[in-house]
């Protein structure tokens, strides 16, 4: 795998390429066989022994399918020794809620009452079942009066609804035939205005009390009154407070509209990872790859450190270019930046004494009488003039090259929206079966994952230094995945479905193609990180 | 439509009570969204003998979302803001439940300058003072009541201490003005060093005060 380092030279034949996806193919298959046994290793292993056991990313995900496992382990990328791992699971916050139901279930033998009522104790106690413990042995009584389950008087009103022929609510202050509400302490108020009150208490997620006292409603009460599964949407409010409180093993999948937490095991493996310049990455069951220790996007081949510093400058900057693209335009003859304070649309160039009109950049001479009402059509943007002087000037090029990969991304992301409909129209037309059919949803998560790579190779550039023979290494290393993703990217464009299935090799060839050079830029990059010639600095 | 009835019900119960000493009324004839409030000082406080008004706005929601309320009348408390009015009371927040009146939020605040919570501040300049020196704090605080919260006299005298009112020692502030710096510059200075007082033999301290009134 170091090998794949320096280019091959001769790979740009599309004969050899082939020839190229087998070996790496075959690489693959083999390390792929490797890592199923050593994963069973480590999760055994992980039990009784710290993180230097470990000996790289491993992923213990609650997926069944093998083949996706086969895939993230191609994904990860460095199969050295030696490399810190993350232990983690994927799960909905309704597996999360089912799996602290599991355990009230064991913990109810200790407690010795209703479940109903477990749920107000470890709500009360934020899902922290030391705490409650704690407590719990220290003074029973008073962990039940503090979580609403007691009341100081014992009366023997039945909590629930009842009908009143003649009801005065306190709250609304109506009366007349009235369904109302009370728990055992016999404060009882009409159900409308119950309804209210629950209806504004659900999102806090926490436990609902009497409007009168600190007696709490169980969730069974909460269905009663609001109707259906009402106290559903209680326990998602905890939830996503117990998530926020523990977000150093817990964290959302950031990804737009996905739900999916992320729970790792061995959160103090998470400080190793900087040293080698890699990044905790972690894939929810949507497939979206995040960074469990930044929060952002896979970064790859930038380490956090890279990742943060970029985007912060990014931020500061961009009040800046943006400014400087809003309010200036390049001279059309040396490419200067202009800003207009004012005056009239007659422009001299500072710098090369070129007159030119501000609305159209033509030559001012070639305007004849319309001097001061220029309706020539503006042409298309001359900012391709790349070299790079200045910083800022550097920077706007980088910046410039990381969120076109950025769009391009975009998009790619709303054609593989398309691609389920060619899928079935693959199943429907052709005849093949879902199975087979799943090389076009592969082929494009390859591509986003590639442009994602190669977008966040822009920065580890940017930040590197340019002299040195490994940065040159890094951008040819570059200009292969570029290529390597636009190829793949033209093969997606295919829309008839029996061309598409002429094409299936190649599908499988270039996909695997832009995973290889994808990892070799990621290695490449860690590479210029790990020998400090890549440094980020604002 | 409910709001309204239990409005009218509370300002009924209110009437009804004339012990409790607490007053409601609607601003306009028109709006019932904004009432005014007021409520005796506590005896045994530096409160004693004042008369608080207290501006309440009341939400479309209510009362399931608690009043909006603030002091109009100054106050010198750690509670409540010594300049805006605002209050810093958990019933008014998150621990208000549609149970509670606008009657019983006032007698929550007649509580509260009964018992100030200095640990959990409104007001910090004041809340220091509080903790600092107590009695210092009781003298100021009824000051203000006084020159503010007079029950009889409905227009508040302009014409008090600067000193006085921010219970600032006076000798320490004739040690300034005899340097030449201006009284109300010497104020303001010793207000936001939270200085009321000070020994005279304390060098670091004068040197202190002095550079931020050279500033």
């Amino acid at each position: 795998m170091l090998s794949e380092h320096t280019i091959p030279s001769d790979y740009d034949d599309e004969g050899d390429e082939f020839i190229d996806f087998e070996s790496y193919y075959s690489v693959e298959d083999t390390d792929l066989n490797g890592f199923k046994d050593d994963s069973d290793f480590d999760i055994t292993s992980d039990m009784n022994s710290d993180d230097e056991s470990g000996s790289r990313i491993s992923f213990l995900i609650s997926t069944q399918d093998s083949e996706n496992l086969g895939k993230k382990s191609s994904l990860s990328g460095s199969e050295e020794r030696g490399l810190p791992k993350l232990n983690y699971n994927c799960l909905t916050t309704d597996q999360i809620y089912k799996l602290m139901l599991q355990r009230m279930e064991n913990l109810q033998p200790i407690f010795n009452i209703p479940l109903e009522d477990m749920i107000i104790l470890l709500q009360r106690y934020g899902w922290s079942e030391e705490r409650l413990l704690e407590q719990w042995t220290e003074d029973m009584e008073k962990v039940l009066v503090a979580s609403g389950l007691r009341t100081a008087k014992h009366d023997k009103i039945k909590r629930g609804i009842k009908l009143h022929p003649n009801f005065m609510c306190h709250i609304c202050c109506e009366s007349g035939e009235k369904e109302t509400f009370s728990l055992e302490c016999a404060h009882e108020y009409c159900l409308d205005c119950y309804k209210h009150y629950i209806q504004d208490k659900l999102p806090d997620g926490k436990i609902i009390t009497c409007m009168n006292c600190d007696l709490a409603l169980r969730n069974e009460d909460i269905d009663k009154i609001m109707g259906d599964n009402s106290s559903a949407k209680l326990m998602l409010s905890s939830i996503k407070g117990f998530i926020q409180k523990h977000s150093n093993h817990y964290k959302w999948c950031p990804f737009v509209d996905c739900n999916y937490v992320i729970q790792v095991g061995n959160i103090s493996s998470l400080s190793e990872f900087p040293r080698f310049h890699i990044s905790p990455y972690v894939i929810c069951d949507n497939k979206h790859k995040f960074c469990f220790q930044c929060g952002l996007e896979s970064h790859a081949p930038g380490d956090c450190q890279v990742a943060d510093v970029w985007v912060k400058t990014a931020q500061a900057e961009s009040a800046n270019l943006n400014w400087v693209l809003k309010n200036t335009k390049e001279c059309p003859k040396c490419g200067v930046n202009i800003e207009k304070n004012g005056g009239c649309n007659h422009m001299t160039c500072k710098s090369c004494a070129y007159e030119f009109c501000w609305i159209c950049e033509g030559c001012w001479k070639d305007h004849g009488g319309s001097y001061y009402e220029c309706t020539r059509f503006k042409k298309e943007d001359k900012n391709d003039n790349v070299e790079s002087k200045g910083s800022l000037r550097k920077y706007t090029f980088y910046y410039r090259l990381f969120s076109e990969h950025e769009n391009s991304a975009k998009l790619d992301w709303n054609l593989g929206q398309t691609v389920e409909q060619k899928v079935r129209a693959l199943q429907e037309n052709v005849g093949i079966s879902w199975i087979e059919s799943q090389f076009l949803p592969e082929s494009i998560r390859a591509l986003i994952e590639g442009r994602t790579t190669l977008k966040w190779s822009f920065p580890v550039a940017f930040y590197s230094d340019p002299s040195h023979n490994l940065t040159k290494i890094f951008v040819d290393n570059q200009f292969l995945l570029v290529n390597a993703v636009e190829d793949l990217s033209q093969l997606l464009q295919i829309k008839e479905p029996k061309k598409i299935m002429e094409k299936k090799l190649d599908f499988y060839n270039k996909a695997r193609f832009v995973k290889s050079r994808e990892n070799a830029l990621i290695e490449c990059g860690r590479d210029l990180l790990c020998k400090g010639i890549c440094i980020p600095q604002k | 439509m409910s709001r309204a009835k239990r409005l009218m019900k509370e300002l009924q119960a209110v009437k009804d009570d004339p012990e409790a000493n607490v007053n409601l009324e609607f601003v306009s004839e028109t709006d019932i969204h904004h009432l005014k409030g007021s409520f005796l000082g506590p005896p045994g406080t530096p409160y004693e003998g004042g008369k608080f008004i207290v501006d309440i706005e009341v939400p479309m929601e209510y009362p399931f979302k608690p009043p909006k309320m603030k002091f109009d009348t100054k106050v010198y408390h750690p509670n409540i803001s010594s300049v805006t009015g605002a209050i810093c009371l958990d019933i008014l927040k998150n621990a208000w439940s549609p149970v509670i009146t606008l009657k019983s939020a006032l007698i929550s605040l007649q509580a509260l300058l009964q018992s100030p919570e200095p640990n959990d501040p409104q007001d910090a300049e004041v809340a220091q003072h509080y903790i600092r020196d107590k009695a210092s704090f009781d003298k100021t605080a009824a000051l203000w009541t006084r020159t503010y919260a007079p029950i009889d006299i409905l227009e508040p005298k302009n014409n008090v201490d600067e000193a006085d009112l921010y219970g600032i020692d006076k000798a320490l502030i004739e040690q300034f003005l005899s340097q030449g710096f201006e009284e109300a510059k010497t104020v303001e200075v010793l207000r936001r060093l939270g200085i009321k007082s000070m020994d005279p033999s304390d060098n670091e301290t004068a040197n202190r005060i002095l550079e931020e009134l050279l500033k």
